[in-house]
């Protein structure tokens, strides 16, 4: 039986103060180019596009620096002491470690400089955080309603919404705010660092201030259905005076559009074109199995199966012309009674089809039947 | 005191507290009342479902090959996604935690005969296959999927399958409860005498913990499905907001289980390489006190970080700053068990066994794990991580790498315990090594996926996305592969491989100081126990142990000494 024996004078063990050294130097390096190098513009090809993000990115930076610290040292030291004490071929079988069951001083010290890290990265945390409370914003208020699956944005005295596009000036505190009108969706600008979640009944209220001209995207986090991935916008920061351009054009187009479609005037090779951009995302002009999203639209005039649209309309350029201008949310009436649901297809508004569009676009469903 | 007189009697050599073992493959298999008995079916119910949700993983990642993805329909994906989740949480991790480990290992370490309600555990472990089923059986009507959180209202309106999925969680849940109970007492009332709360193996100590959150935070889950599910059947409008009711609610409730759930399913984990990280470098556990302390620490803190996963919900913001903070505060007792693990391979005599290898990749992908959950837990950066990719990294690396390399090396460790067969260590190395790089090679690109903008959930995506999306796929069907190492190995073992001493690794808990398997009744003699376990080169602290068992000599069988015994 083995003797309790006196504890032994201990050296740390070959190669530990040289290990520790490189470690720390490995660390070093690796903080400074942390530190210098704009981690999300570099690597990420994320610009800080309003101004909030600095702040965020700061803060990435310093938790970039203590997680990489900490586990540089932890990984470090696994790998060294992994090799360095590992059981050797010479060893007796019955070889055992150095018996120590504790430490006090070490223990204390690593709870305290844990503590300490973990201490400033809070204070830190709650600075940033207090920056993201008190951002100005109220120059421009503007609202955005999640639907499945698009974006509805509001401006103040415009009295029709627009759709996945929104539009803010430069160097103008936004303050946007974000609903619901079904699911949950969420309201994410990755360029801006910011999110919000669009929840039904509840409205959140994000800030910030645009600083960099260009097209971001706003991407939904939340699963919302179906199309949940394809629910994306596009937020243009543009210039003052593109700003003021495009919101006076949208002042120009309220009232209009409302006007009859003259189905007549289609022509259909422009409605090829305008397919190709608007529609083929979701359908083939196959047949009506061949879905990506919704049904092929190849044989929409004369499918014996399909005699009717959703909307339980004949498939005329009238029929067409609704489903283009109204969208689709509801069951499937094709067969003449209510159906299951075939997910939903957005409006005119929301494609951005102006009446033209709309005849163009109609005149090409209906050649396509009539081709085959 | 009848426990302290059995006792009493059992050092006296009273053997009247046996049971006789029951007769017949029913019986003995299928209606078992044994802890060891219900811990195997555990275990290999649970591994079973394990590879059917790793094949759902890689429908997923096949999907995500494309940016168009185009692999299977959206609604399909969603479904996969799902279920692969749900299946993954409570029909693989936690019933092999808890369900296997707990039931194999806990009593057998504490010098039982078997947990304190053993009726109980039976209707718990039974509860496992039948909750799995009526989940997995959603995929025939429509599996919901609005992914294993089923945030409403989506999952309101999701597919009819989501009421299976609330009916399967709420009977897993009771299952969770009921074991939480069963531990919580059996480890109160039935250690062997001498077995001071200090004295108990740190496994034990974590499945103590594990008990007090299963006990406790499953209520709130049972609540919640229980009002999805009545949402969904009679439209009664817990979560509505235009009647009322509040989504809100349910991530409340969701997240006040789901939180310790995380902690359900890695502090067992924790215990898992508290046992097998001594045994191999043939060193006491480095701060034995502060890894027992601190399980419990992490236990209660969990209860009052639910709230973390709401930063961008919509809670009010000043609440958002002490579930920050006391976010933050879990990362020093994490911090204190990783250091006192790396202590204790600090002058050891390390052997690269196929569990202390997972135990040592554990370390290192724990603790990275655990650093990106501190960027998610700051709430600045959270609002830009939250929902993203980096998430999905994050939960696989504390989820993965965390859980199921535990459970790995908790399978290799304890292996020749259950079967009384050895496995082959090579082919166990070999698995550990592929499973340890390409799970890297899976789940580290996420991170920057995430931060880029890639959002969780999703069929289809961006093209910049494609290059590290089609790395991970890759590396997910190799990580796939490996899985088959194991299950080649688990097999030839049990057909084919040598039979195992009653203690391999020369090992000090109680476990390994009997027969290999154990007998029906665990220890013939209820030893006494006079020390922690993991004093090495010294004599083992248990009186009155009968170690000649079924004809096993003691020692491990391949030529080195038994440890001497008191």
């Amino acid at each position: 039986m083995a003797q309790v024996t006196a504890p032994q004078k201990q050296g740390l063990g070959p190669g530990f103060w040289p290990v520790t050294i490189g470690l720390t130097i490995l660390n070093v390096i690796i903080s400074w180019y942390i530190i210098v190098t704009p981690i999300f513009d570099t690597f990420l090809h994320l610009p800080e596009a309003a101004a909030p993000a600095g702040d965020v990115d700061a803060l990435f930076t310093y938790l970039s620096v203590v997680g990489n610290a900490i586990f540089v040292y932890v990984a470090g030291y696994i790998i060294y002491f992994s090799i360095a004490w590992r059981r050797r071929a010479s060893d007796p079988p019955d070889a055992i470690g150095i018996q120590i069951h504790d430490n006090p001083r070490l223990e204390l010290w690593w709870t305290i400089i844990p503590s300490i890290l973990i201490i400033s990265v809070g204070i830190f945390s709650v600075k940033i955080w207090m920056n993201l409370q008190n951002q100005i914003g109220d120059v421009l208020t503007m609202e955005s309603i999640g639907h499945q699956f698009k974006y509805e944005f509001r401006y103040p005295r415009l009295k029709q919404s627009v759709y996945n596009e929104a539009h803010i000036p430069v160097g103008t505190p936004v303050t946007m705010q974000v609903t619901s009108g079904d699911v949950i969706h969420s309201f994410w600008v990755p360029a801006v660092r910011l999110k919000a979640d669009m929840v039904p009944g509840l409205v959140q209220t994000i800030r910030f201030t645009p600083e960099r001209i260009g097209k971001y995207p706003i991407v939904c986090t939340e699963f919302c259905g179906t199309q949940h991935a394809n629910m994306v916008g596009v937020l243009y920061i543009d210039s003052q005076q593109d700003f003021g351009r495009w919101l006076s054009a949208q002042f120009k187009a309220q009232g209009q559009g409302a006007g009859p479609v003259n189905l007549s005037q289609g022509q259909a090779t422009a409605g090829q074109q305008l397919f190709g951009q608007k529609c083929s995302a979701c359908h083939s002009v196959g047949p009506f199995s061949q879905k990506i999203v919704g049904p092929g639209l190849g044989y929409l005039a004369d499918d014996p199966d399909h005699p009717n649209l959703v909307t339980g309309e004949k498939p005329t350029g009238e029929g067409i012309s609704h489903v283009l201008i109204n969208g689709y949310q509801g069951p499937d009436n094709s067969q003449g009674k209510s159906g299951p649901s075939l997910g939903v297809m957005p409006n005119r508004q929301a494609n951005g089809l102006s009446n033209g569009d709309i005849a163009n676009l109609t005149a090409y469903l209906l050649s396509l039947s009539q081709k085959k | 005191m009848a426990v302290a007189a059995a006792h009493a009697g059992a050092i006296l050599g009273d053997h009247d507290h046996i049971h006789p073992e029951p007769q017949g493959f029913i019986r003995k298999y299928v209606f078992s009342l044994d802890a060891k008995v219900i811990g195997v079916q555990y275990m290999v119910t649970a591994f079973l479902f394990f590879i059917i949700a790793g094949l759902l993983a890689e429908i997923v990642r096949t999907q995500l090959l494309s940016p168009n993805g185009g692999f299977v329909s959206n609604d399909t994906y969603n479904g996969v996604y799902s279920i692969h989740g749900s299946a993954m949480v409570w029909m693989v991790i936690i019933p092999m935690m808890t369900g296997g480990f707990g039931n194999f290992v806990m009593p057998l370490q504490i010098g039982a005969r078997d947990v304190a309600f053993p009726w109980l555990n039976l209707i718990s472990f039974w509860l496992f296959p039948v909750s799995a089923l009526i989940l997995f059986s959603s995929f025939f009507v429509g599996a919901p999927d609005a992914g294993w959180t089923e945030y409403p209202p989506i999952s309101v309106q999701g597919p009819p399958g989501t009421s299976l999925w609330a009916l399967a969680i709420f009977l897993i849940g009771i299952s969770s409860t009921m074991t939480g109970l069963n531990f919580m007492v059996t480890i109160m009332k039935m250690r062997a005498p001498g077995m001071t709360f200090t004295r108990m193996p740190l496994f034990v100590w974590a499945s103590l913990a594990t008990a007090l959150l299963n006990m406790v935070a499953t209520a709130a889950l049972s609540a919640a499905t229980a009002a999805l599910f009545i949402e969904r059947t009679f439209d009664v409008p817990f979560f509505d907001p235009a009647r009322g009711g509040s989504p809100l609610l349910w991530q409340h409730m969701f997240w006040f289980y789901s939180h310790p759930a995380v902690y359900i399913m890695i502090l067992p984990a924790f215990g898992i390489v508290s046992e097998i990280l001594p045994t191999f470098a043939r060193k006491p556990i480095f701060g034995y006190k502060m890894i027992a302390f601190s399980s419990i620490a992490i236990a209660l803190l969990g209860f009052m970080v639910w709230a973390h996963h709401m930063f961008t919900s919509g809670l009010a913001p000043w609440l958002q700053l002490p579930f920050m903070l006391l976010t933050m505060v879990i990362a020093v007792p994490t911090g204190i068990k990783i250091f006192s693990w790396l202590a204790t391979l600090w002058g050891g005599k390390i052997e690269f066994t196929p569990a202390m290898l997972f135990s040592i990749g554990f370390l290192l992908v724990f603790t990275f794990g655990g650093l990106t959950g501190i960027f998610l837990s700051a709430v600045p950066t959270d609002l830009h991580e939250h929902g993203t990719y980096f998430v999905v990294g994050h939960i696989h690396y504390v989820l993965f790498g965390g859980s199921v390399f535990g459970l790995y090396a908790g399978l290799y460790y304890w292996w020749p315990k259950i079967t009384g067969r050895l496995m082959n260590a090579k082919l166990g190395v070999w698995h550990f090594w592929t499973t340890f790089l390409s799970f890297n090679a899976t789940f580290l690109p996420m991170h920057w996926l995430g931060l880029a903008g890639m959002p969780r959930r999703v069929a289809q995506y961006r093209p910049e996305f494609q290059l590290w999306n089609d790395v991970e796929t890759i590396a997910s069907y190799v990580l796939a592969l490996s899985t088959l190492l194991f299950i080649y190995n688990a097999i030839e073992s049990l057909l084919r491989g040598p039979k195992s001493p009653p203690n391999p690794w020369n090992a000090r808990t109680l476990e390994w100081q009997i027969s290999s398997p154990p007998p029906y009744y665990n220890f013939k003699t209820i030893p006494a126990v006079l020390k922690n376990p993991y004093d090495f080169g010294e004599p083992l602290p248990y009186i009155g142990l009968d170690r000649e068992l079924d004809g096993q000599p003691p020692g491990n069988g391949h030529g080195e000494p038994a440890p001497a015994h008191a």
